[in-house]
């Protein structure tokens, strides 16, 4: 497997990723995520204005034969969702990290930011759940 | 490039089609006195096609596509035997199959119901019946409802429901249909129930009982079941039983025996009713003598004259289904029952369970049995060992280009990669035979060609499709 | 009568294989204790044997020479090749389609049957079918909680009493509330905590709503509710306005009336159609076009598949599992057979024949039409003597209509016939004797 994960990135241990930017988030899903779901057929985008708790369910993403949920890895207010992703779910799998990015949150509580995880100790986790 | 499929809908002509239509006979009037012409549509897009067209489209549709009139559906949990064709000949009986459902002249219909539900009284160990539901499924969100009216007769609040993680996906989806959260229960290296997990849950005062196929997914028969039965009994809730799995049980064991106080049947697998590509089936759910007055109305009682009904009793859960249930295939299974008898139901117990055994031991050579024991009506291999990346839906693919349908593919759940099989008692040894030639043959090409496997099937009307482009782009019509 | 095929040696040979002595040892997981002794069954019966057993038994229901029955089961003329289609054994015998290459035969056949009823209704999605039409609105009231994130329907008087019983039971094992308003009163009860708005048209007492207006009264108070449609005959769409035109949400039928004969009530055809934004959220199998992974052929397959039970399991959209593809399947070659022309004309003869007799009907001392809308081929006539209409019909062979009160104890003296395209005129004028001697005996009775 070759699998990428960008250093200035951080990572929820649910193989969410988070971009900061000001107070706004924005979040997809893994490389590793993406690949153990195969091909993504269809991502139902949450809805925008939504305000959620750090883990809770934000939205579903569907493969095939699977059924996999996207949670929320900071809490926050969705301001803003991927349309692109909608018509074409496969940039989710082509670029998770560029174009199949999911949905903008603006965050509440900048603290749990530091308790998402750093490459190294992502990269730590899935090599457990791989064993 | 012009498409490979011809639709029945590009096969229309200009001539208008009038083989269908009786003579009218009464004087018309304009039909704008009947009906506004704002009510009226205008344009109706379907073509007129002359009838030899039609069949010889159908005639060729029909052609490819594989049925229990080919060869082996080696199916897991799907029980898809011969279907006896005097069952079609009976079902289409005029005062069968032409009668109204809310015709009062109805004793025959209602005879056969009322001695179908004493028959399976005997061959179930249950008290009473309802033929309403119109597929496993159905029967069970029926005999789940029945739980929660139940409890809520009782005034007690159990909302939680306990699954095992080899149950068929039906029964999780049932049960929230009636509202149950659920607590599903691992099953232990034997693929059993571990009898602490559900006394445990049962402790907790707010489970109502819980849902289990007996013999499970795996094919293995829990040597506990009365201890579980026991145990949930004894804080006071209710065992329900998928009877997806019947087959293998037919005269040797009873789920009433086991403890289980409601259960499903499927006519269109245990006894005999032809699937047809996906239903119409029937779901009857038997129950225990306390649990009767909540079956589904109306329920038909016979008196020394005649058979009546009554519509609904207070408990009743309340109508789940349009008149009757699906009387035609009810028929059908009656008239199993009667050909077969004591004797012949109980031979296919035996036997059902016999041919799976057999094949067991024969494949498990090559593949890996991830329970290896004793089955009873199937038995699933994973796709553990198999050479080269190849994986279950290859394998599956495989079977296709041999002439076969393939078994049930990645369920139960608890199997990686799951092959499960389920011959079912109607298959000859030769046939039993000739599948695991073809098993071991595609074993082989793993590893001699793993290519072959990879990219099967190769001698079906087309070759492998494209799921994810079905998904990613949905077209549902022309 | 069984239909095992091996015999005793075959059966010694195969146990030597498993490694057992006996048959009995292959239960050996079973406790002693459960094993069932004897089943007290009567002796099986040779194939003669049983059919005789069973006609002797149907001969107990009565078949008449005509019916004025219908109240959601319809006599109408099945072609002959529907039940010969259908008995080919690749559709007869074969399982849901789970793999595809073996199985194009009958997916192409489901996905024209979604073709054509969508073209049918101009709805935008059809599905491969529920079990009948009780249950399809039952989920579609269900689907419709679901796409809106609500739990209160109401129900618009007219709708099936049994279908309503039905969908009682479905909302109750949700904790959906419901309440059935009549017409003049719907607009009072709408207001944003509606999911649906459930309707028939033609309704059970035969009126045939104006749904334009209908959907209007809906759209302008609770602009997010949506309106679900039921029938219980469709062929009605041979000439009426299909729920596409109507901006109907989702739309389900009984299907029997295309194809199916009435076998007592079932089985019969849960058709299920929406609109292209709740494809997500509906119920029930559903058939794609797509093309094979390396090549240029098309093919069909199971898709949209994790709304189902097998993968989604207690988040699935429906736990239905088996449908009813065999009926779709005749309800198909119904439609293809009928065609175009057919369809119209069937049903302008519905609407001909039923307002044939409507007309006469009323001319007949003590009988009076009750329905002020138009009607398709039901309708509700006030008897001046309700027991020996019935009696009277069935003295000249012929199914009566139903007595109204079975459902509604408040209507008294009232019949719901239905008249279609299979009545002759012979049948018709018959009844009309039988509703003239009716009327006869009641005056001279009194």
């Amino acid at each position: 497997m070759d699998l990428k994960f960008p250093a200035d990135l951080k990572y929820a241990p649910t193989h969410e990723w988070v971009r900061m930017d000001g107070d706004i988030a924005t979040v997809g899903i893994s490389d590793y995520a993406q690949h153990k779901l195969g091909d993504i057929v269809y991502v139902e985008l949450p809805e925008i204005g939504a305000v959620l708790e750090k883990g809770n369910t934000a939205c579903e993403i569907e493969s095939v034969k699977a059924v996999s949920e996207l949670f929320m890895p900071l809490t926050g207010e969705i301001v803003e969702t991927n349309g692109n992703i909608a018509d074409n779910p496969a940039f989710v799998n082509s670029s998770p990290y560029g174009e199949g990015w999911i949905m903008k949150i603006k965050v509440s509580n900048p603290d749990e930011i530091k308790n998402l995880l750093s490459v190294e100790k992502y990269q730590e986790l899935i090599e457990k759940e791989e064993d | 490039m012009t498409s490979n499929l011809t639709l029945i809908f590009n096969k229309g002509t200009k001539r208008s089609q009038h083989n269908f239509i009786p003579e009218m006979d009464i004087d018309k009037v304009d039909l704008l006195k009947i009906i506004p012409s704002s009510f009226q549509r205008e344009d109706l897009p379907l073509p007129d096609i002359p009838e030899v067209k039609i069949v010889r489209h159908y005639t060729e549709l029909s052609r490819k596509n594989y049925g229990i009139d080919s060869g082996i559906y080696p199916l897991g949990s799907c029980t898809m035997k011969y279907n006896p064709k005097i069952n079609e000949v009976i079902t289409r009986l005029p005062a069968f199959f032409q009668i109204h459902p809310l015709q009062e002249e109805n004793q025959g219909a209602l005879e056969l119901i009322h001695q179908l539900s004493e028959l399976l009284i005997e061959i179930t160990g249950m008290d009473g019946f309802t033929f309403q539901p119109a597929a496993g499924a159905h029967g069970e969100l029926t005999g789940i409802l029945i739980m929660k009216k139940y409890f809520e007769n009782k005034n007690l609040k159990k909302n939680k429901i306990l699954i095992p993680d080899s149950a068929h996906g039906t029964n999780p989806s049932s049960a929230k249909m009636a509202g149950f959260s659920i607590i599903e229960v691992r099953s232990n290296d034997a693929g059993e129930i571990p009898l602490d997990h559900i006394e445990f849950a049962m402790q907790q005062g707010d489970v109502a009982g819980i849902m289990l196929t007996n013999p499970n997914t795996l094919g293995i028969f829990d040597r506990q079941i009365k201890d579980i039965t026991n145990i949930i009994h004894k804080y006071g809730g209710l065992c329900y039983y998928d009877g997806a799995n019947l087959n293998p049980m037919l005269g040797i064991c009873r789920p009433g025996d086991m403890g289980f106080d409601i259960i499903h049947l499927n006519f269109h697998k245990t006894f005999s009713t032809p699937h047809g590509g996906g239903g119409p089936g029937s779901g009857p759910v038997g129950v225990i003598k306390e649990l009767v007055p909540y079956l589904p109305g109306p329920h038909i009682i016979a008196t020394e004259q005649e058979f009546v009904c009554r519509e609904k009793t207070n408990n009743s859960i309340g109508r789940i289904k349009c008149f009757w249930g699906n009387f035609g295939v009810i028929v059908r299974a009656y008239a199993y029952i009667l050909a077969l008898g004591a004797e012949g139901l109980k031979r296919v117990g035996q036997m059902a369970v016999l041919n799976a055994n057999y094949l067991r031991v024969l494949l498990k050579e090559k593949y890996h049995l991830p329970y290896d024991r004793i089955c009873q009506h199937e038995f699933v291999l994973s796709d553990r060992g198999i050479p080269n990346e190849v994986t279950t839906e290859d394998i599956a693919k495989r079977i296709l280009d041999y002439g076969l349908y393939a078994p049930t593919i990645y369920f139960p759940l608890i199997v990686k990669g799951a092959l499960m099989i389920e011959p079912t008692e109607t298959e000859s040894k030769a046939s039993l035979d000739n599948f695991v030639n073809v098993m071991n043959k595609i074993y082989n090409e793993a590893k001699t060609a793993p290519e072959l496997l990879k990219n099967a099937p190769h001698n079906t009307p087309v070759k492998r499709l494209d799921a994810v482009l079905a998904a990613r782009n949905p077209i549902l019509h022309d | 009568m069984d239909f095992i095929l091996h015999d005793k040696e075959t059966i010694a040979e195969m146990l030597t294989s498993i490694g057992v002595n006996s048959l009995e040892e292959l239960f050996q997981d079973i406790p002693a204790d459960l094993l069932l002794k004897k089943l007290n069954l009567p002796h099986g019966l040779s194939e003669p044997d049983l059919l005789r057993r069973l006609e002797e038994l149907s001969h107990k229901n009565k078949i008449y020479s005509s019916s004025f029955l219908g109240a959601g089961c319809y006599y109408h003329y099945i072609p002959s090749l529907v039940d010969f289609v259908i008995s080919l054994s690749g559709f007869y015998t074969a399982y849901t389609p789970y793999q595809a290459e073996a199985s194009q035969g009958y997916l192409q056949a489901i996905y024209e049957y979604q073709t054509a009823i969508t073209r049918l209704t101009q709805m935008d999605v059809t599905n491969a079918s529920m079990y009948d039409g009780s249950t399809a609105l039952a989920e579609a009231a269900i689907m419709a909680t679901v796409a809106t994130q609500k739990k209160k329907l109401i129900l618009l008087e007219g709708i099936h009493p049994e279908y309503v019983e039905v969908v009682k039971t479905y909302c109750w094992g949700q904790d959906i509330h419901f309440e059935i308003v009549m017409e003049d009163t719907l607009i009072s009860k709408l207001d944003e905590s509606v999911a649906a708005v459930l309707f028939q048209s033609p309704n059970f007492f035969g009126d045939i709503e104006n749904v334009t207006e209908l959907v209007q009264i809906i759209r302008d108070k609770a602009p997010k509710c949506l309106v679900v449609q039921v029938m219980t005959d469709p062929t009605c769409l041979g000439v009426l306005k299909p729920p596409g035109k109507f901006d109907i949400d989702i739309f389900v039928a009984e299907g029997q009336s295309f194809g199916i004969s009435p076998s007592f009530g079932g089985p019969g055809l849960g058709i299920f159609a929406s609109k292209q934004k709740y494809l997500r959220k509906m119920p029930g199998r559903l058939i794609g076009k797509t093309n094979e992974i390396d090549g240029e052929r098309e093919g069909f397959i199971l898709t949209l598949q994790t709304r189902e039970q097998h993968i989604r399991r207690e988040k699935a959209t429906s736990n239905i599992c088996t449908n009813q593809a065999l009926c779709a399947l005749a309800s198909l070659i119904y439609l293809v057979s009928l065609g175009k022309t057919g369809l119209q004309e069937i049903a302008l003869q519905n609407f001909q024949k039923s307002h044939y007799v409507k007309q006469k009907l009323a001319t007949i001392p003590g009988y009076q039409i009750l329905n002020k809308k138009p009607t398709y081929n039901e309708f509700l006539v006030k008897c001046p003597n309700v027991n020996e209409l019935i009696e009277q019909c069935k003295q000249e062979n012929l199914l009566p209509p139903l007595i109204i009160s079975k459902y509604f104890p408040d209507m008294k003296d009232i019949v719901l016939v239905c008249v279609t395209e299979s009545n002759s005129r012979e049948d018709i004028e018959k009844f009309i004797h039988a509703a003239q001697k009716a009327s006869n005996k009641n005056i001279g009775g009194n």
